[in-house]
């Protein structure tokens, strides 16, 4: 990423016009870069909410997946997902297609939210909107293996904490700074690993279940955990 | 049908009584249409296409299904609020955002059978009109979703799907719509605003009952996934013996998914009413755990009302009421209304007495302050109030005022919102409160000085503030 010029990096970025529907003053992607932001580099230490929800922050995990780049493979399934709608409710076609992303880039980035804004012919806020609600869209970069550990009431009584609490140990992953609400996901420091607790996965019977990536596992007690880990590394 | 075998250990337990989960953990049975063909698949489809959309209505109708999502609506009553002058196109949407805590049902049918949804998803987008269908599919389940897309590609192919179906003259296209990990989008407004494209903020009733004012403002049909299976069950029995089954007013069958404190938990199908909580949780469970008693039931999902195993109710009205304890209390609709609870989705969560109710209690609110969706304020606000209360209360720094409060703050929230999620959220701790006042109770202390940091900070300016 280039680094932006010391102005740019820090005037306000007048949000409101940015994701405003009139099209005639939005800058592009390209002119101003809301990518990565150094917040180390300047002097208010933290970040305010909208700067939260509109950026990613760097995580170790970023390094695992590609920079967004609207390839013609992903047009070509973008485009088949929206012809699913009709053609006058385009707009229907925002969580499809921010899951083709997503599976792709493995997290929801700036340029991908301006991206699926510009292919449905909507203003990006309503882009923002969308992914800023719903928990099953990730802001930030997961690690190689994500984890996602039920903790509703019968994965709890079936020790789903203690499975996180083992998983974390196991990939040291320190969970004290997220937040269910607004930062779910915890990287582990080598960014392979990254844990995050969802709510009912829908299969109490066989308690405690998480998912890995995309596949679901039953039954997965604590004792379990180091199998289940090295299943994937090998 | 005595040549099916399953596999070992999910051999049905002989009080159930199988229709849509016949091939669920069924030996040799895989996703393929060849495989759902060979067992006269959609034969029923074909038979439907022959007859009279309304004639497959009534015969809905006269079977008395009840939607299985959980508010146990009539299935056939809600066809027939399609307004007779629309011109409008109408659209079927099939509830896949099963995520209800405790209820696991649609998950083996989306697994294993699809080819039995996409069945019911024709027949019913026949009778009621609809030319587009969308599967709303919880996100949690990327590898239905992929099977799905896989069996509709399939039954393209045959000629099931598409234009013109089996010479017919009807069109039919149905789609995958993922969701995006939402509780919400259960709802069914909420699915509807999702679809569109937006944050699923559920819709006010009157005006936006989906059957007339729906998806793209447009006549949409709502169900959810074991529904639509029924119709194909219906159709090969006819509505007559489908209503024979079970009880007067519950008829058919209904999956039961219990988990928990019990020795073998899954999922069992049914007659609607032919089986009380003995049967199911001694019989068919194993009973409790070793050297455990069982202590309480939570019996249609984490929203329900909590049930005391040691209770005992008045059902019934008049001079046909009687008493029965919990132990005989049929699940139907209908008894469990009675005793004060409902039958919701069916997800039996079983609670032994080596729990804590407000361990508990404090689970289940966690996941409702994570779920609101945010629209309303008494539930916004109501549901992170009485997670942050019964936090308090768990870590067993609450004074008994904080009972007092949160049941207030419970009884605010129910019926003050858009949706059935204040209900949902504030059921379960009003009935919690209710059944175990003395427990949680005896987890408070007068010598506990709580104070938030709202008060905290009010006393720095204000001084010390007497409530």
């Amino acid at each position: 990423m280039v680094p932006r010029p010391r102005s740019i990096e820090r005037t306000k970025v007048d949000y409101v016009r940015l994701y405003s529907p009139s099209k005639r003053d939005v800058p592009t992607p390209q002119s101003i870069n809301l990518g990565q932001v150094n917040y180390s580099d300047t002097n208010e230490s933290k970040p305010t909410v909208l700067e939260k929800n509109v950026h990613s922050p760097v995580t170790p995990g970023t390094v695992n997946f590609p920079p967004f780049e609207a390839t013609s493979e992903l047009e070509k399934s973008a485009n088949q997902r929206i012809s699913q709608y009709p053609e006058e409710q385009r707009r229907s076609a925002v969580l499809p297609l921010l899951h083709e992303v997503q599976h792709r880039h493995g997290f929801i980035s700036p340029e991908s939210i301006e991206w699926v804004a510009k292919k449905l012919d909507i203003a990006p806020i309503k882009v923002v909107e969308v992914v800023t609600f719903y928990p099953g869209f990730r802001q930030k970069a997961p690690g190689k293996l994500h984890f996602r550990v039920c903790r509703t009431l019968s994965c709890a009584m079936g020790g789903s904490y203690e499975l996180m609490a083992k998983l974390c140990d196991l990939t040291g992953i320190d969970r004290s700074g997220s937040d269910a609400h607004t930062d779910p996901i915890s990287v582990s420091p080598c960014g392979n690993y990254s844990v995050e607790y969802a709510e009912c996965l829908a299969s109490c019977g066989t308690a405690p279940v998480c998912l890995v990536n995309d596949d679901f596992h039953e039954g997965v007690t604590a004792e379990k955990a180091p199998d289940l880990i090295a299943k994937y590394n090998r | 049908m005595s040549d099916i075998t399953y596999l070992p250990g999910k051999e049905p337990h002989e009080k159930e009584h199988r229709l849509i989960f016949k091939n669920i953990d069924r030996k040799g049975w895989d996703t393929s249409i060849k495989t759902y063909l060979k067992e006269d698949g959609y034969e029923m489809l074909k038979k439907a296409l022959g007859m009279e959309p309304q004639a497959v209505i009534n015969e809905v109708k006269t079977s008395g299904l009840r939607g299985r999502g959980g508010a146990g609506f009539p299935t056939g009553i809600k066809w027939g609020f399609i307004p007779p002058k629309n011109t409008k196109p109408v659209y079927l949407i099939c509830n896949a955002d099963e995520s209800e805590p405790g209820t696991f049902k649609d998950r083996y049918i989306l697994h294993q059978d699809p080819h039995q949804l996409i069945e019911g998803m024709v027949i019913s987008a026949f009778a009621v009109g609809a030319h587009t269908a969308y599967i709303y599919i919880r996100e949690e389940f990327p590898e239905a979703a992929v099977t799905l897309e896989k069996a509709i590609a399939e039954a393209r192919k045959e000629g099931f799907l598409g234009k013109d179906i089996q010479g017919s003259g009807f069109d039919l296209e149905i789609y995958v719509h993922r969701g995006a990990a939402a509780y919400i989008c259960g709802e069914e407004t909420g699915l509807i605003e999702s679809l569109e494209g937006k944050r699923p903020y559920p819709r006010i009733k009157p005006p936006y009952f989906p059957a007339a004012i729906g998806l793209y403002m447009a006549p949409t049909i709502v169900n959810n996934v074991e529904s639509l299976c029924h119709v194909v069950h219906i159709l090969r029995m006819g509505g007559e013996d489908y209503l024979k089954l079970g009880t007067p007013r519950n008829s058919g069958t209904r999956i039961l998914c219990v988990s928990g404190d019990v020795k073998n938990p899954g999922y069992f199908e049914v007659q609607v009413g032919k089986v009380t909580f003995r049967e199911l949780l001694y019989e068919m469970c194993g009973g409790p755990k070793d050297g455990r008693n069982f202590k309480a039931v939570i019996p249609g999902g984490s929203s329900s009302k909590i049930l005391r195993c040691n209770e005992s109710f008045k059902i019934g009205r008049g001079d046909d009421a009687k008493d029965m304890t919990f132990w005989d209390l049929p699940l139907d609709f209908d008894t469990l209304a009675a005793a004060g609870s409902m039958a919701g989705s069916g997800g039996v969560i079983v609670l032994d007495d080596s729990r804590r109710m407000s361990w508990v209690l404090n689970n289940i609110t966690h996941f409702y302050a994570h779920e609101s969706c945010g629209q309303c304020t008494p539930c916004r606000e109501g549901s992170t109030w009485m997670m942050k209360v019964s936090d308090r209360i768990e870590g067993g720094q609450a004074t008994p005022e904080d009972i007092k409060t949160l049941e207030q703050i419970a009884y605010q929230i129910d019926g003050k919102t858009v949706c059935a999620f204040g209900e949902a959220s504030a059921w379960p701790v009003e009935a919690m409160i209710d059944k175990y006042r003395d427990e949680l109770l005896s987890e408070t202390s007068e010598d506990n000085n709580f104070k938030s940091l709202e008060r905290q900070e009010q006393e720095k300016f204000l001084g010390t503030v007497h409530s």
